[in-house]
């Protein structure tokens, strides 16, 4: 099974230059978690989800430095005082830009093996030669495609 | 003091071998100020051309080396890497600002005071890796700027590491090297530290210290922080107190018992690894003590062995001998000269440079003064000169320690970065009051007939 004939084609995009604010409210629109940010043309720049934007809300310090837990501290208000500065930030600098991207032509096989390998991707994008997004694989779609074939076959 | 006459090593294409050490030390110095490099790369390959070039032999490089600092600093490697897991850092540091209701002011003195006397039985770089985040929590809290918090830290981890055997790289050389013990450290050392410490507070203060405020909300917000929540293993920190008390109590008798310190670290270190795990599978066993070895600073370690065999590359052509001669000659030979020339140089010296190569330069060249001045015996002040002159030295910039580093790294990620300039116009002048104040101790305590 291919990647082009698993992955997701109906896709909510990012611009690089938005506020994250404004990436945040869409997100928070359509369900998601996580969105591509292209630009103009539909090349592929980066990723930016929930999860790596509450990373840049907490103080660096604090992500990583050699503090195994902070249970010990109270609510100081960073976090509220960060984000309002985060939510300002242009997408292009909260974004993950090295995101797991394959080909239309390779298998699930190896879609799944990238993602569960480097680096643990949830979300595998889809590019032609260009960088151009074609389209998003989750691990969801990955097991969605798994499940619907051994239907086929039963 | 090596076995240098078995077989002689003979230098390449029939080179000088004093300009082909001499060359391979300076590059290699060079190199590694230029910070362009891995300082443990380009120690050990400095040491494999002092081989390779035929300089010395191999058997004579390993000779070289000294095991006892190269022991200690990994036995102590792992026994902190081992405590530093329990949360005993973070609970110390929290009980302390809150001993003082979270005033800006006694949380600095509170914080630099743990921060000094952890670095005196623990590495610095540890001691403010793990000291510094929870300073900046409590900055946050307080909501005052970090910076005269993490300036302070970094002046109390150099002043705390200078005051025992283990407290600073240097130091742990000297000892090693001049067969001056744990005790005699702190004897000599120690006494004079806190006078340097609490000097340098008070000028903190007139720095920053008075303009430092704090609302009485926030301080508030420092008492909600439960230094209980930090504790993380009670079993473990229990384990881990027990062997650090035994450790630091050993060396002090370790004389006597004629035991070197890296015997009792290493020691201690096993018997750590042993009860860390103690009563868990094989498998998980052996996890952890993987865990545990990775962490050593193995860099460090192999830059401590590229470092010793360049030396005594050095050291077999007699040059550190020749500039020891010319030392003295600028000196007239007079011992309370030579003694304010070590304490001066190393200071500035370290301020500017690694204080670890220094320091190992610096180690034959006072031992080849032993004749000059009577014996090896006669040398002990001037072991102390070097000694305060490489770890207060290190106050002088933002280059001049690696604690220094580590604490500018935290605050550029905290959004408050510490300029080199800015740094070093506040330090420098602290660091030339505490060589002052070391100059006197020197003079008054060993120099006066």
């Amino acid at each position: 099974m291919l990647a082009e004939r698993t992955m997701v084609t109906n896709i909510v995009t990012a611009l690089a230059d938005e506020t994250v604010e404004s990436v945040l409210n869409r997100m928070r629109a359509v369900k998601l978690r996580m969105i591509p940010v292209v630009d103009a043309d539909g090349m592929l720049l980066g990723v930016v989800s929930t999860f790596s934007i509450m990373k840049k809300v907490l103080p660096s310090y604090i992500s990583t430095g050699d503090l195994d837990q902070i249970s010990y501290a109270p609510d100081l208000g960073i976090l509220r005082s960060h984000y309002r500065e985060v939510a300002k930030l242009k997408i292009a600098e909260v974004m993950d830009s090295k995101p797991l991207m394959v080909n239309r032509d390779e298998s699930l096989l190896a879609v799944s093996a990238a993602m569960i390998s480097l680096n643990q991707h949830e979300h595998a994008m889809v590019v032609d030669e260009n960088k151009h997004l074609l389209g998003i694989i989750s691990a969801g779609d990955v097991l969605d495609h798994l499940r619907e074939e051994g239907a086929n076959d039963a | 003091m090596h076995n240098t006459q078995e077989h002689a090593a003979l230098a390449i294409f029939g080179l000088d071998p004093t300009w082909l050490a001499v060359s391979i030390l300076l590059v290699v110095y060079a190199v590694i100020m230029a910070e362009k490099f891995n300082r443990a790369v380009l120690s050990l390959l400095g040491a494999g051309l002092m081989i390779l070039c035929g300089v010395i032999t191999q058997q004579q490089a390993v000779a070289g080396i000294d095991f006892n600092t190269i022991g200690l600093l990994t036995g102590m490697m792992v026994i902190v890497a081992i405590s530093q897991k329990t949360g005993m850092f973070q609970y110390v540091a929290i009980k302390a600002a809150k001993a003082v209701k979270g005033s800006p002011w006694g949380v600095l003195v509170m914080l630099s005071v743990v921060t000094a006397v952890f670095s005196a039985f623990l590495d610095n770089v540890t001691t403010v890796l793990l000291i510094a985040p929870v300073t900046l929590l409590i900055t946050d809290a307080l909501g005052v700027r970090p910076y005269p918090y993490l300036f302070a830290q970094i002046l109390a981890s150099n002043v705390g590491g200078t005051a025992t055997l283990i407290g600073d790289p240097p130091n742990i050389m000297i000892g090693s090297a001049a067969n001056l013990s744990f005790y005699d450290f702190l004897v000599n050392l120690a006494p004079i530290t806190p006078v340097i410490f609490a000097v340098m507070l008070l000028a903190i203060w007139f720095m920053f210290g008075r303009d430092l405020h704090a609302s009485e909300e926030h301080k508030a917000l420092v008492m909600q922080f439960d230094e209980n929540e930090a504790i993380q293993d009670v079993p473990l920190l229990k384990k881990s107190l027990a062997v650090l008390f035994l450790v630091i109590a050993s060396f002090t008798v370790a004389h006597q018992l004629h035991l070197e310190p890296a015997s009792i670290a290493m020691f201690g270190a096993a018997a750590l690894l042993l009860l860390q795990t103690l009563g868990q599978p094989l498998a998980d066993k052996d996890h952890a003590y993987e865990g545990i070895m990775a962490e050593v600073e193995w860099t460090t370690i192999f830059f401590f062995v590229g470092l010793f065999i360049i030396v005594t590359g050095v050291e077999h052509t007699g040059v550190i001998e020749l500039m020891a001669h010319k030392t003295l000659a600028l000196t007239g030979g007079d011992f309370v000269a030579t003694a304010g020339v070590i304490l001066w140089v190393s200071a500035i010296a370290s301020a500017l440079i690694d204080n670890i190569p220094f320091v190992a330069t610096m180690i034959p060249l006072i031992q080849s003064m032993g004749p000059t001045f009577g014996g090896p015996e006669a040398l002990v002040p001037l072991w102390w000169a070097l000694a305060l002159g490489a770890c207060l030295g290190g106050n002088g910039s933002l280059i001049g320690a690696s604690a220094n580093l580590i604490v500018a790294g935290f605050a550029q990620r905290a959004g408050h970065p510490i300029a080199f300039l800015v740094f070093m116009k506040h330090a420098f002048g602290l660091m030339l009051i505490s060589i002052v104040i070391s100059h006197l101790y020197l003079y008054f305590r060993y120099l006066t007939p």
